[in-house]
């Protein structure tokens, strides 16, 4: 059930009314009504996994408790690395268990040791990465005293669990969702009003910009040796704004129905392409994702404290870490080591904080300058895409490759039946749109909404692309 | 909470009128259209007067050469369709007869499509503005599962079949941009020879399939003359006795599948090139035309 499918409009108002018409007497009544909301929503995909994620939240409830409760720091230590061990075993067993017998078997034939790897036939538990993370944020809080353990074991399965954020984030922090699930929740007009706002708008990323461009992109990633520069470049483009109107769509649709319910997610992108620094980038991609492995990686790694070495060092590992964490393949831990290169420079001439507010533009010479440098951000960002999208680093290193030698620019003619200029308007439409509300969460909100909103209805169903339907790129991670 | 669903009842009204608004508009776009696709090409026509029209999939389209007709002084043209199926061969040949058209001979290509029943989703779906104008076109959607839901519900199967009549084929329509599609009387030559010639059709077997037989009421109904061909395969195909099968439940269907063999004449194996296609309808012309 993807958030933009029929089934999930039908699903989202009975959840609704149900809980604030019929279970709105307390918070436990609220949140029991969630619960049952979100497994049902995750049992969609697979019941089977159900029993995954279930025990997946028993046992960091369970083990946070013991934490908290153990007297001796050998006991701490031992319910803290029993936590982590089985959090991460499973991660491994289902994400990356083939990856490693595949790439072990492949170096074994490399020095001539003929094998042929034992692999696992099991699909990826939907949004494995994602609950994973919650868990382990939370038994590292616990452990490390920065927060209490839950001992409602309601309250915290819906920390774990809650539908809109269960298969593809954001990455919740118990100090943030927590709080907010231990009260009961009044209705809002004003904030549900935002909620509905932002879910438009991220319903218009995904189906206008995300499945549109995706079948652009597609076309001509697939069959990219027989693509002229032009076409490449273009796809390049088509492929940034696929995963970004993809993702933040999707987090935007988390965000906005959440708001329905009285519940404020962390916010996941910021205009990311608007950045004009690699450094900056990150700070407004996938916040969530960026953040925890601030706080849970580098930082526990000695962050920024031991010298530039170490600060290099650290910055390497996660990259590399959160390549990995997208998919067991090394075309992500190439596009993880890319962006660290990228992030090199700023490192070493320490100017990775010089971009923290938002930008703006005007009419005089620093504005060129900072134009230029959000084109050359965004042109390594797709650069770096290419390996992200690339069914192997041999086609991603074929497709730069031809990307700079074949130096033709005519328009082709697709596999989609289309040509590769089709969407370039469309792309500059919605470039504008997000300049123009770029110090706003969604463009919707404030004056005209009803006229903003009106136009965004109509460019869902007469732009979007429904008959090739595209399911959210994060859901495989 | 009143003001939320005062606010939400808005929005479901902007959304319903959004809706009705553009199939409209859609639907006014595509009853002006003629020169898109073959679809258009005879909804919005008068009537027309044809020694031989030529129905079915791409086996039909690319192997019947609408000239050497012409040559032989047949008017002539290949209502054939890449991908469709017998579903859209009887549905083209009800609307010609609902713009009176007026026909001596059908050759319908019949062979692999006699397998299914079901709709060819491209290719039908172009026929769906035309659900709420063509009583034709109403009734031949009538029995299918989502019949409802594509003539009740406005703008739904502009959504549902965006590919293919979604906003850009309706732009192009508003903005009057030819296809290639009707060039060469409709015949649509291939080019060369793809290497690989082989297939397997064993999975496929023929059934009485009720299109066919509702291109044979209709022929038969309107006095013209049906001729029903299977057209060749390479003969690296598997399963290649699926053709006998056929004409053991029509053995009206004339079996043409190995009149040419030579892999060179082939692009792929289940089509001529365009050297192929001329040998082909020669063949034809000469047993059914002369």
């Amino acid at each position: 059930m993807f958030f933009n499918s029929l089934s999930f409009a039908i699903f989202l108002p009975i959840v609704f009314v149900l809980y604030w018409f019929v279970f709105n007497k307390n918070k436990s009544t609220q949140n029991a009504i969630l619960i049952i909301a979100s497994y049902y929503f995750y049992s969609c995909w697979d019941w089977r996994f159900l029993f995954l994620l279930v025990f997946s939240t028993f046992l960091d409830y369970y083990t946070g408790i013991q934490i908290e409760k153990a007297k001796k720091d050998g006991v701490r230590k031992f319910w803290f690395w029993l936590s982590i061990t089985i959090n991460l075993g499973f991660l491994g067993v289902f994400k990356y268990y083939n990856f490693f017998a595949d790439s072990f078997s492949t170096m074994l034939n490399g020095f001539g040791l003929q094998t042929s790897p034992l692999l696992l036939n099991v699909i990826l538990p939907v949004g494995i990465s994602f609950y994973t993370f919650h868990g382990l944020s939370y038994v590292i809080d616990i452990y490390l005293k920065r927060i209490k353990a839950e001992y409602n074991f309601i309250d915290y399965s819906l920390f774990v669990s809650y539908f809109p954020l269960l298969v593809a984030g954001p990455i919740e922090r118990a100090t943030h969702l927590l709080p907010q699930v231990k009260v009961k929740r009044n209705f809002d007009f004003q904030k549900a009003k935002e909620g509905v706002f932002q879910f438009t708008w991220g319903l218009v990323k995904k189906v206008v910009i995300a499945d549109t461009c995706a079948t652009y992109a597609n076309a001509i990633f697939d069959n990219h040796e027989s693509m002229n520069s032009l076409s490449l470049a273009l796809g390049a483009v088509y492929f940034a704004f696929q995963i970004y109107g993809d993702f933040s769509g999707y987090s935007d649709m988390a965000l906005g129905m959440s708001k329905l319910f009285g519940i404020d997610l962390l916010r996941n992108f910021n205009y990311p392409y608007f950045s004009r620094d690699i450094a900056e980038f990150w700070r407004r991609w996938h916040i969530s994702l960026s953040s925890w492995f601030r706080d849970y990686l580098y930082i526990p790694l000695g962050g920024s404290n031991g010298g530039m070495p170490m600060k290099i060092r650290n910055t390497f590992i996660i990259f590399l870490v959160s390549g990995f964490w997208h998919g067991a393949n090394w075309t992500f831990i190439a596009w993880g080591f890319i962006n660290a290169l990228y992030f090199l420079p700023l490192l070493l001439l320490k100017t990775n904080r010089s971009n923290m507010e938002m930008v703006s533009l005007s009419w005089n010479f620093s504005s060129v300058r900072v134009f230029f440098n959000i084109l050359s951000t965004f042109a390594l960002t797709c650069l770096a895409w290419i390996f992200f999208r690339a069914k192997s680093i041999g086609d991603a290193f074929d497709y730069i490759k031809r990307l700079f030698t074949d130096l033709s620019f005519d328009s082709q003619y697709l596999e989609n039946e289309r040509y590769n200029y089709e969407l370039v308007l469309l792309i500059f439409a919605f470039i504008a749109v997000e300049w123009n509300f770029k110090h706003q969460v969604e463009p919707i909100s404030g004056k005209n909404s009803w006229l903003k909103l009106s136009f965004c209805l109509i460019a869902i169903v007469a732009l979007g692309t429904f008959s090739d339907y595209k399911e959210f790129i994060y859901f495989q991670f | 909470m009143k003001k939320f669903l005062g606010f939400f009842a808005k929005i479901t009204v902007i959304l319903v009128l959004t809706l009705a608004l553009l199939d409209v508009l859609y639907t006014v776009v595509y009853l002006q259209a003629s020169n898109r696709g073959k679809i258009d090409y005879v909804y919005n026509s008068k009537p027309r007067i044809y020694d031989v029209v030529i129905l079915g999939s791409s086996r039909a389209n690319n192997h019947f050469v609408t000239h050497l007709f012409e040559e032989k002084g047949l008017k002539a043209f290949n209502y054939g369709m890449s991908g469709g199926h017998l579903f859209e061969a009887s549905l083209m040949l009800k609307l010609m007869i609902e713009r009176e058209y007026k026909i001596k001979n059908v050759i319908v290509e019949a062979d692999l499509n006699l397998s299914n029943e079901k709709r060819a989703e491209g290719i039908a779906s172009k026929f769906l503005p035309y659900i709420h104008s063509s009583k034709v076109v109403e009734n031949h959607f009538s029995k299918e599962d989502d019949f409802s839901k594509l003539y009740y519900i406005p703008f739904y199967r502009y959504l549902k079949f965006d590919a293919s009549i979604g906003f850009r084929e309706m732009y192009k329509c508003l903005t009057f941009q030819p296809t290639n599609t009707l060039n060469n009387g409709g015949f649509y030559a291939l080019k060369g020879n793809k290497g690989k010639m082989k297939n397997d059709i064993r999975a496929l077997k023929p059934i009485k399939n009720k299109y066919y037989e509702e291109i044979k009421q209709i022929c038969a109904a309107n006095k013209i003359n049906l001729i029903a061909v299977m057209t060749p395969m390479c003969s690296n195909t598997k399963g290649l006795d699926y053709f006998e099968k056929v004409n053991a439940i029509y053995p009206e269907i004339h079996n043409y599948e190995s009149v040419v063999t030579d892999d060179h004449y082939f692009s792929s194996c289940g089509h001529l090139n365009d050297k192929g296609a001329t040998l082909f309808t020669t063949r034809i012309i000469e047993d059914f035309f002369n």
